[in-house]
């Protein structure tokens, strides 16, 4: 990959870039793929990819073609300086600067291919005869091997050479004509050491999709408590970033946060990183699209915003610093001092979420949406399923309300994240 | 254009076997609040093999597209076909055969379109948003372009080549409320076509900014809804969501093999006698659908599925395997995104047909309620427990429209709200600039008139 890149690299100067880095890849993924419960099929894709960006008096063009030989990488760099010429001068633009080249070995000893089809049939035994009620409606369970190079024209050049596995599933509960809302529980893994339904919240998620089968609707509408669990990652974390402290609404200006810099913008409970080189995070990022070694980094600490999640070319338009990585689906937050058991005894009126089925709110913040896979709690105590259940809430008001975090800490090689009590969200029922 | 490298290979077909060539091409503008943050191209392609065998598939893909690299994908398909025959032992007997005419190019596949097209565009269509749009905190213009062009030979079905373009410009406004919050909009423009079929003077689009600017500011001044169950009136531009997301999903046959609440529903009442809901193929209304199928990627020529008649659930839409296990025909619904995914089953042009009520009078009908304009997202559930963003509506006062309404969600279970509908709009709107994410993205159309009908809204 390094002689491709190094080569488009030569190709792009040699055509007048006045600066240009170029990402080449090529991977290999196995995948097996399950349809209602059974087998239906086995992939493997041979993909290669090459990313280029020229700047030219300022002015950028970027071209992503999935063809590595010289005709194809060629045709690619004489496009990207002519999209360059027709673009906008912008002087946010630019490339990384030379720093420490590295090369990262990411590998976890290749694809065991018959290990990795044993591990899903036995998920697949193990649910049938564990939790008969339930339907795996879609599962993969693949290997993925990648060597990718970045370089650019300052002399930066990153190599890596990853491998990971990945498996899950889509699945709900069958009885009769009862239907349980569909879940779904995938995780990263660097070895298949562990039979998937043990993994993370793997079993609970099906074991409670079981007891969804008879839900009940939410009585009347009620401010009060919500217990937002690590399998709802969206509703909460990755929505704060896009809406507050990613590229867009910083550089449109939009972001509620912009001028908030090391203030305090949520409760002092709450500690968010994005961590893609914690070691429990399979085959984290190691360099940015950028061409930035990456590094952990704290957005709030200690409910004090402590960085955007900043690009290069955002940094540079909004004057505030470049984010330590782009990995923002590697989210971290810390572990809290209170037990889960003890968050839920605290709950007196309340639901418990586990998927959140909302629309991406706009720059206010307001969310809406069904509160999915989820629980009532009365009287600190976990009852019935819910059905038809909406919340509504803001999220930079409703985080200021934080109630606990738990002690328990769900990884499933993405994410590290706990459980965390909110309080004054509006749930209402549909009748 | 694609060559064709396929063809020659058909002797070597032992099992049903798809072989699959396809290039993806996406041209891509955005400007943000007048910074052009991208200024893309990108092209992939390849070929992809699929065979089937005992009752499983195997698939490869392979980035190069040659006469080799073809014979290499059909090996290690096939090896993958034989490896799932052996270790799952399902023993299932081949598929029915299929025929059909082979589907030839209806659109043609040119040179990329100069970016300087795109480019001029949305530059253009900024600064007449500048002009006219004064009181904005922000906007961003997205000038975009998809190319799909697909070459499939079948062991035996249709063959077909296949080229569908699609232009789109997006526009997102944001406003600045009284007590300093931010509302935003967003209008998409365009369809399946070129690039300069749609796009040659913004100005043709002022009315469409003026429009989005006004709803806007009604939007900064607007409140919000009143959490729980109204009476509403659904924009035709809600219909495709709702036939889409609330109702579609639901009635594709792996999500009903997978538990679907339609699979005991057939053949049931699952809808008022109003309501009609088609899966258009290629033709609608007696001109081309926005998103024609001819032949679908399993060589099946696509016909319409008709999905609801008089509010009787009627079919499911299939693949091959899933027709042969409810022993019926298939119709033409296994897509592909790109040319790495195997085809799933998905919709088409997803049409709730519509009635005989005029919008104004359906509106003047609601003593207390809502009227529901503009819809983001959506999703569904296997349940037809259903959620759609509703990023503009208006309340409803005494049979008048009121104050506009911030950001809400509406939900509902698809069969009991398609129960409620008692008016339909006879005028209807296609939705065409989405994409469906299941599994792989995929480009589909969607559309309806207005409905009445009881929604479930969030709010405070």
């Amino acid at each position: 990959m390094k002689e491709i890149a190094l080569y488009a690299l030569d190709a792009m100067k040699k055509a007048g870039a006045d600066k240009a880095s170029c990402q080449a890849s090529q991977g290999r993924k196995d995948e097996f793929n399950v349809e209602a419960n059974k087998f239906t099929l086995l992939r493997t894709l041979f993909d290669d990819s090459l990313s280029l960006k020229v700047l030219k008096d300022g002015k950028k063009g970027t071209t992503t073609i999935n063809k590595l030989d010289k005709e194809s990488v060629d045709k690619a760099v004489a496009d990207c300086v002519a999209l360059a010429a027709q673009g906008t001068p912008d002087e946010a633009e630019d490339i990384a600067p030379l720093a420490t080249n590295r090369d990262f070995d990411q590998r976890v000893g290749g694809c065991d291919t018959a290990k990795l089809f044993s591990r899903a049939k036995e998920y697949l035994e193990q649910v049938r005869d564990e939790l008969p009620k339930i339907m795996i409606e879609g599962m993969t369970a693949e290997f993925n091997a990648n060597n990718t190079t970045y370089a650019n024209t300052n002399g930066v050049v990153f190599n890596t050479q990853n491998e990971y596995y990945n498996a899950g599933s889509t699945f709900q509960a069958n009885e009769g004509e009862k239907t349980s809302s569909f879940n779904y529980y995938y995780t990263n893994l660097a070895n298949l050491d562990k039979p998937l339904l043990e993994l993370g919240m793997q079993r609970a998620l099906l074991e409670e999709s079981v007891r969804s089968l008879n839900p009940r609707m939410f009585e009347g509408k009620h401010v009060g408590k919500i217990i937002v669990t690590p399998a709802c990652a969206d509703m909460l974390w990755y929505t704060l970033i896009d809406c507050f402290l990613h590229d867009f609404p910083m550089i449109q200006g939009t972001s509620r946060w912009k001028d908030a810099l090391n203030t305090p913008v949520v409760h002092p409970k709450l500690t968010l990183r994005n961590s893609p080189l914690h070691p429990l995070v399979v085959g984290g990022e190691r360099f940015t699209p950028d061409g930035f070694e990456s590094v952990n980094y704290d957005l709030i600490k200690d409910g004090v915003l402590k960085s955007f999640a900043l690009s290069l070319y955002a940094a540079n338009k909004t004057g505030h610093p470049r984010a330590g990585n782009a990995a923002i689906w590697n989210m971290e937050i810390l572990p809290g001092d209170m037990a889960l058991a003890d968050m839920i005894k605290g709950v007196d009126k309340g639901i418990l979420i586990n998927r959140f089925s909302g629309a991406s709110p706009g720059p206010s913040g307001d969310i809406s949406g069904v509160a999915k896979n989820s629980f009532l709690i009365e009287n600190g105590k976990i009852s019935d399923a819910l059905v038809e259940t909406m919340v509504s809430f803001n999220l930079v008001d409703v985080l200021q309300n934080v109630i606990g975090v738990s002690q328990e800490v769900n990884n499933d090689g993405y994410t590290l994240l706990p459980w965390v009590c909110l309080d004054g969200v509006t749930i209402s029922g549909a009748s | 254009m694609l060559q064709d490298y396929l063809s020659t290979r058909r002797g070597d077909f032992k099992d049903y076997t798809e072989l699959r060539a396809q290039v993806n091409t996406i041209q891509r503008v955005t400007l943000l609040s007048g910074n052009m943050t991208a200024n893309s191209q990108e092209e992939t392609g390849g070929v992809c093999a699929r065979v089937y065998r005992g009752g499983t598939y195997g698939f490869a893909s392979a980035a190069a597209y040659s006469a080799d690299s073809v014979a290499n994908v059909l090996k290690a398909a096939g090896d993958n076909a034989a490896f799932m025959d052996t270790h799952v032992k399902k023993g299932m007997p081949p598929l029915p055969r299929i025929t059909g005419e082979k589907a030839g190019l209806r659109k043609f596949p040119g040179e990329a379109v100069n970016q300087s097209l795109l480019i001029d565009f949305a530059k253009e269509l900024d600064a007449l948003i500048v002009e006219k749009c004064k009181h904005l905190s922000s906007r961003t213009v997205i000038s975009n372009v998809l190319n799909m062009e697909k070459l499939l030979v079948v062991s035996e079905g249709a063959d077909s080549h296949f080229y569908q373009p699609r232009a789109m410009v997006y526009v997102f406004m944001t406003a600045e409320t009284p007590d300093g919050d931010q509302v935003e909009l967003l209008r998409p423009m365009g369809g399946f076509g070129h690039f300069d079929e749609y796009f040659t003077d913004p100005t043709l689009y002022l009315e469409e900014i003026n429009t989005l600017y006004e709803q806007l500011m009604a939007k900064r001044e607007g409140i919000f809804a009143d959490a729980g169950m109204h009476k509403c009136i659904l924009h035709p531009d809600l219909a495709g969501m709702l036939a889409h997301e609330a109702i579609g999903h639901t009635v594709e046959a792996d999500l009903v093999l997978g538990g679907s609440v339609a699979g005991p529903n057939l053949n049931k009442p699952v809808a008022s006698e109003l309501v009609n809901m088609v899966d258009f193929a290629h033709t609608a209304f007696d001109k081309p659908a926005p998103l024609p199928v001819y032949v679908d990627d399993e060589g099946v020529p696509a016909e319409d599925v008709n999905l609801i008649e008089k509010g009787i659930l009627k079919s499911f839409m299939h693949n091959r395997e899933s027709a042969r296990h409810f022993g019926v025909k298939p119709q033409g619904n296994a897509r592909a995104f790109a040319f790495n995914d195997e085809p799933l089953i998905r919709m088409r042009n997803t049409f709730i047909l519509p009635g005989k009520d005029k919008l104004a009078d359906m509106i003047a009908s609601v003593d207390n309620g809502y009227y529901l304009v503009k819809t983001g997202s959506g999703q569904a559930d296997a349940t037809g427990e259903f959620m759609f963003s509703v990023d503009l509506s208006y309340e409803i006062k005494g049979g008048k429209l009121g104050k506009a309404i911030r950001e809400t969600t509406m939900s509902g279970v698809a069969f009991d709200l398609l129960k409620t509908v008692d008016m339909l709009s006879d005028d209807i709107a296609w939705d065409v600039a989405g994409f469906c994410g299941k599994k792989q993205l995929m480009t589909v159309s969607a559309g309806g008139p207005a409905l009445r009908c009881d929604v479930n809204l969030g709010g405070r």
